[in-house]
């Protein structure tokens, strides 16, 4: 008896060390959708080209689509530097924090990785990557002010440079042109007032029918409508910061979408599903829904559009996307640095942009004819001009979600506004303390 | 050929003791370690940083809202869940067990397929089924006369639909081990049983249900175990919303520890998971103990 007890005991402790393993959900997924990895090719093709013998080889990290597309692309690169061999290893952005936490705790990585603007606090803090600053001075393309400037401030932490942007991404306002042209907008809402009364007058339409869908879990809306509101996140004030006014009314706007049923609080259809039936007419999101709208909705196809979002101090949204960075456990740190160069120059991220419809960082590759031309494309240009990026803090991730959590508390349990966001202010002056 | 080795029992389980040192001893005693610190990323990278907390971690759990909500619901998936897959397994057990063999042989198969499906794939299909607008569930009940039910919407239904998803999902394994349990209870108890007489209750009630008592004390032991550690469901389904409704206690160490990077706090709150599995299993080999007495 004893020690089948004590087996019992054994086996309950290993699945309590289980329960540590699974998946991560990444927050960065645009597109979490492909998830196949064509390591097993990439390293294929990376063998054939080995014509020059003492290349050297760098390691490169790519996470989702990206990392898929990237194996064939850096073809030219290696064509240009026959002593630079590029291996590049895909990885799925569910397992993407899982790998970077890997690679931090045990000093071994890749010479060069994909990161996700968001993620840059997080492992900077933890010593993960080199900091750029120092080549500044040799390498021009570091810091280079032709990147977008929301893109460049996700880069600096802590007076450090710990990457370059390689490809941005905003989001902007999705809507339906005919169904707000019937109700008196022949263009889209350009403010906050014309927005929520465009959503009361879409949502009238009859019971299910609603305005302007809001997506609860994504923790870039919230701060999205405080900086339309003209708020601004300063470091020094700490949590002070939730306690501006323009702040508190960007919160209290946001929650009129939700007390007049104006956006759906619970799961409902798909967005695309509701988008193309007319019950949710506006929402916003990021450049991938172009194509997904295109593909999977061609009925509406020329009865939606997109706009910059609307606003009440200035027309703002979140800057999102990727940089490169170098691990500071690195031994090719000036190869590396080669690979970033040509990846950030303009030529190869419109070539990047023709490839994957990912937005080009450099504002100057928006000059080609292609992106311009595209109407819609030409959208999302300008708002990234207006583009906010969230502030680069270790913590802001679990601020965020407190966000989130005191918003969803308010939306659906009818806690008070300002007790609800006094408590969350509580909350994140002891996180940043 | 009869040399004996005083190494020889050791040779046999050795592998086994390295891997459960490996795997599980070690493991515990690094979190138990890491529970009285502040390790988080930066910490990971560089040692040096990691301070000793004494008892701050458990302490702040003691204190964590989220965390009682979790202990909370884990509860309640526990003493709903728990009772119900052994009722329903073993139900379903008895009636395979009367029917025929071909159909013994496709229901089967039928009630284990969803041990084995994949949680992801059955998120999706359940995450449309519970759909409050457009679900089958809430389709069937319309068209019934009924009102829609907030399936995943509201935090307490939204605990007793991922429970209804966890049975269906563990009904499978824990049928299996009635199954055969059920198959070697010796004919000869329910001949004697005939020729004393007894009806079909009654050889249920005094034959069957005895005999499978250790089977029933072993599928007790593993689901309480699993349900203790409800994760997969959360997860996949609702994240731990609405309102942190569906939050159990394995999934507030993930978020904690995976999420976050608070990997000392997620170590003492996987700890006190820890303490509670093993009570809960000690109180039923006692009291398995004192009845077998």
């Amino acid at each position: 008896m004893r020690s089948r007890k004590l087996m019992f005991i054994a086996g309950a402790s290993m699945l309590t060390v289980v329960a540590g393993c699974g998946g991560n959900n990444g927050t960065e997924g645009n597109d979490n959708a492909n998830e196949g990895n064509d390591n097993a090719n990439v390293n294929a093709n990376a063998n054939e080209e080995n014509n020059a013998e003492e290349a050297a080889e760098i390691s490169v990290w790519a996470m989702g689509e990206e990392g898929n597309a990237l194996g064939e692309f850096v073809e030219g690169f290696e064509e240009e530097h026959s002593n630079i061999e590029v291996n590049v290893e895909a990885i799925p952005w569910d397992n993407a924090h899982d790998s970077l936490l890997t690679a931090v705790a045990s000093g071994e990585g890749p010479d060069v990785l994909q990161l996700g603007t968001t993620w840059v606090a997080e492992f900077a803090g933890a010593g993960a990557f080199l900091d750029l600053s120092e080549y500044e001075d040799e390498h021009d393309f570091i810091n280079h002010d032709d990147f977008f400037e929301g893109a460049l401030d996700t880069t600096e932490y802590d007076g450090a440079t710990y990457g370059v942007p390689w490809y941005v991404d905003t989001r902007v306002l999705f809507y339906r042109t005919d169904l707000l042209e019937e109700h008196g907008y022949s263009e889209a809402p350009q403010n906050w007032e014309e927005m929520l009364d465009a959503s009361r007058e879409l949502a009238d339409r009859g019971d299910g029918m609603y305005g302007y869908d809001i997506d609860q879990e994504d923790q870039l809306v919230p701060p999205i409508f405080a900086w339309q509101n003209g708020w601004e996140f300063s470091e020094e004030d700490g949590a002070e910061n939730f306690a501006a006014s323009e702040f508190r009314e960007a919160m209290e706007y946001y929650h009129t979408f939700f007390d007049e049923e104006l956006a759906q609080e619970t799961e409902g259809v798909p967005i695309e599903q509701g988008f193309e039936e007319g019950e949710k007419p506006m929402f916003s999101s990021g450049p991938w829904m172009v194509n997904i709208l295109r593909d999977e909705a061609p009925d509406i196809e020329g009865d939606w559009d997109v706009a910059m979002m609307p606003g009440s101090e200035k027309n703002a949204s979140a800057i999102g996307g990727s940089h490169l960075s170098v691990f500071s456990e690195s031994e090719n740190v000036d190869e590396s640095l080669e690979f970033i160069s040509y990846m950030s120059e303009p030529d190869t991220q419109i070539d990047w942009f023709n490839d994957t419809n990912t937005l080009p960082a450099r504002q100057s590759a928006w000059d080609d004819e292609e992106l311009q031309e595209d109407e819609k494309l030409a959208v999302f240009g300008d708002q990234l001009e207006e583009a906010v990026a969230p502030p680069v803090l270790a913590e802001w991730e679990n601020i965020a979600q407190d966000l989130l959590s005191s918003l969803e508390r308010i939306n659906r349990e009818g806690a008070d506004l300002d007790e609800e966001l006094d408590s969350f202010q509580e909350e994140a002056e002891n996180r940043l303390d | 050929m009869n040399h004996k080795s005083p190494m020889t029992p050791w040779l046999f389980i050795g592998p086994a003791v390295l891997l459960l040192i490996m795997f599980s001893l070690l493991p515990i005693l690094v979190s138990l370690t890491i529970s009285f610190t502040d390790i988080d990323l930066i910490g990971l990278g560089n040692w040096d940083t990691i301070e000793f907390v004494g008892l701050e971690n458990f302490i702040n759990l003691i204190q964590d809202p989220l965390f009682h909500r979790s202990i909370f619901n884990t509860l309640i998936y526990v003493s709903i869940g728990v009772p119900l897959v052994i009722i329903c397994s073993l139900s379903v057990a008895l009636m395979l067990n009367y029917i025929s063999s071909k159909l013994f042989t496709f229901f089967r198969v039928l009630f284990y397929v969803p041990s084995i499906t994949n949680i992801v794939a059955i998120a999706v299909v359940w995450a449309f089924l519970y759909n409050m607008d457009v679900g089958l569930f809430n389709f069937v009940l319309n068209s019934l006369g009924f009102q829609d039910v907030p399936w995943l919407e509201h935090p307490f239904v939204a605990k007793i639909s991922l429970i209804i998803l966890a049975v269906w999902k563990g009904i499978g394994i824990n049928m299996l081990i009635y199954l055969a349990a059920l198959q070697s209870i010796p004919r000869s108890f329910y001949e004697a049983a005939d020729i004393d007489g007894a009806n079909k209750f009654q050889k249920l009630r005094f034959i069957t249900i005895p005999s499978l008592s250790y089977a029933t004390f072993f599928v007790t032991v593993t689901t309480l175990i699993g349900w203790l550690q409800f994760f997969e469901e959360p997860f996949v389904m609702t994240g731990g919303g609405p309102l942190d409704g569906t939050m159990s206690m394995a999934l507030f160490i993930y978020e904690r520890g995976f999420q976050y990077n608070e990997f000392g706090y997620a170590a003492a709150a996987s700890l006190i998971l820890f303490v509670f599995i093993i009570v809960a299993t000690l109180i039923q080999f006692t009291f398995n103990k004192s009845k077998e007495n």
